[in-house]
């Protein structure tokens, strides 16, 4: 299942756990669409000067933005 | 520092519009509009159709050079590939979004709009009174503009509703995940456009052909990656081009996310008015979002000039643009996604089905009403929700 952490879901506020993995773009693929933007609870990712980019740091490893990208950009891997 | 009342980031349809508004209902206004691709309206991601009526309300597409192609009926593929035709009257077109939305911004600027192409903003920061100072990158480098009213029409990945604060996130099960071909050489018919539903062609979604001319058309789909195989939209598309058009040759693709929820819950805040797709204002059952920006434009554009006159950008004044938006489609979007959800429940079977129900009345009595009515008896489960939209 694509679900959030314990206690995490949509439009509440995340509990910052530790996150075992942390999503990554690759960006020979990505095709700076946007998609994944909204996607994020914490908002961990952004478009700067129109590269995605991910913030480790903020990323909780929900992985709701890696099946949604039409390309197959986004992987997960551990954090 | 650059001193502007408002400041439109995006020039797709709703901020064009919100621009060319603004300086129509208050010329005095300082009206500036960002655009972070190089050339408005490229690159396309976007199938490209839209309604005859609400198209009209802003541009004439009769012989206009930015239209691709007049569509007069609409074709249904079931699961098992039987099409049902619908005799529909001027049902829409297919707009060539690099001239169309040229055209759009050309208006803004006619009606005194500063437009910058290659220019985006980076974020930004509200002052003690009362401005939104915002960090812009672009040709001539990195400045800061002061606003009085930023208008954020920057689409689907909506981060300036984001820095005001507003909560523009999308749950998963709202997200299509598009992939389109532009496909030459292809035999259809060029003044239909064709919808196919099917849990292995396009899970929670479609796959369209739009046409752009004879034998040349826009071909892709949409799906809710929740609900896919494992493969993502292009896996799936590529999967459904070659196995329609194995000869056709595929001269142009894209990718991108419609989002089919409903209006953010706020799409206002001090100094900032969310427009289009950024607010979510998009048809959760179509995944159309063009017309519905351009109403959504017109109306932060008078809101935005109003405001402005009045000397009062605060969020309570600007609350007045949510009301009216609600008003106009909000709430029909609301409708719309309670049978979106609805529909959701009807599998393969049934819309094979109801397209073998639908071919046995006459082509020329075919209406989308009594494919709806014919779907109401198969299903009536979906009476309650079809209640609930028509009063």
């Amino acid at each position: 299942m694509l679900d959030g952490p314990a206690g995490g879901g949509y439009r509440s506020p995340m509990r910052r756990a530790r996150a075992a993995e942390v999503a990554v773009v690759d960006l020979a693929v990505c095709d700076r669409c946007g998609l994944c933007l909204p996607l994020c609870p914490p908002e961990a990712l952004h478009l700067e000067l129109s590269d995605l980019v991910i913030d480790r740091q903020t990323c909780t490893g929900c992985r709701k933005c890696v099946a949604p990208c039409p390309v197959g950009a986004l992987a997960m891997v551990d954090a | 520092m650059p001193d502007v009342d408002v400041l439109v980031v995006g020039a797709g349809p709703a901020g064009a519009v919100a621009a060319a508004q603004a300086k129509r209902a208050a010329p005095e206004l300082d009206v500036v509009v960002l655009e972070r691709d190089r050339a408005v309206g490229a690159p396309v991601r976007c199938a490209e159709g839209v309604g005859d009526a609400g198209l009209r309300e802003f541009a004439d597409p009769d012989a206009a050079p930015w239209v691709a192609r007049k569509i007069a009926r609409v074709i249904f593929i079931a699961p098992d590939d039987s099409e049902v035709r619908v005799a529909e009257r001027d049902v829409g077109w297919i707009l060539d979004r690099t001239r169309f939305d040229a055209h759009l911004a050309a208006q803004a600027v006619a009606a005194g709009a500063e437009l910058l192409v290659g220019t985006e903003a980076s974020g930004m920061t509200y002052t003690p009174d009362g401005r939104w100072d915002v960090t812009v990158r672009g040709l001539r480098g990195e400045s800061t503009y002061r606003a009085k009213v930023v208008i954020a029409a920057d689409g689907v990945e909506a981060m300036v509703g984001r820095w005001a604060g507003l909560d523009t996130r999308v749950p998963a099960r709202d997200m299509e995940s598009c992939a389109q071909y532009v496909v030459q050489g292809i035999d259809f018919d060029p003044d239909a456009i064709y919808l196919q539903f099917g849990d292995a062609v396009a899970p929670g979604g479609y796959a369209w052909i739009f046409p752009k001319g004879v034998g040349i058309a826009n071909v892709g789909l949409g799906l809710v990656a929740l609900k896919s195989d494992g493969r993502n939209a292009r896996q799936y598309l590529d999967a459904w081009v070659g196995r329609r058009y194995p000869n056709g040759a595929r001269t142009g693709y894209t990718v991108g996310g419609v989002i089919v929820h409903t209006t953010v819950p706020q799409t206002y805040a001090d100094g900032v008015l969310v427009a289009g797709d950024a607010a979510h204002m998009i048809n959760p059952l179509s995944g159309g979002g063009i017309v519905n920006a351009m109403k959504a434009g017109r109306l932060a554009g008078c809101t935005a000039a109003a405001a402005i006159r009045a000397g009062d950008t605060s969020a309570r004044r600007l609350a007045a643009y949510h009301h009216a938006w609600m008003e106009l489609l909000g709430h029909d979007h609301l409708k719309y996604y309670r049978i979106k959800q609805a529909l959701e429940v009807l599998d393969d079977a049934f819309f094979n089905g109801l397209a073998r129900t639908v071919n046995a009345i006459p082509q020329e009595q075919r209406t989308l009403g009594r494919i709806f009515a014919h779907a109401l008896v198969k299903h009536p489960q979906l009476i309650p929700v079809a209640a609930r939209f028509f009063w």
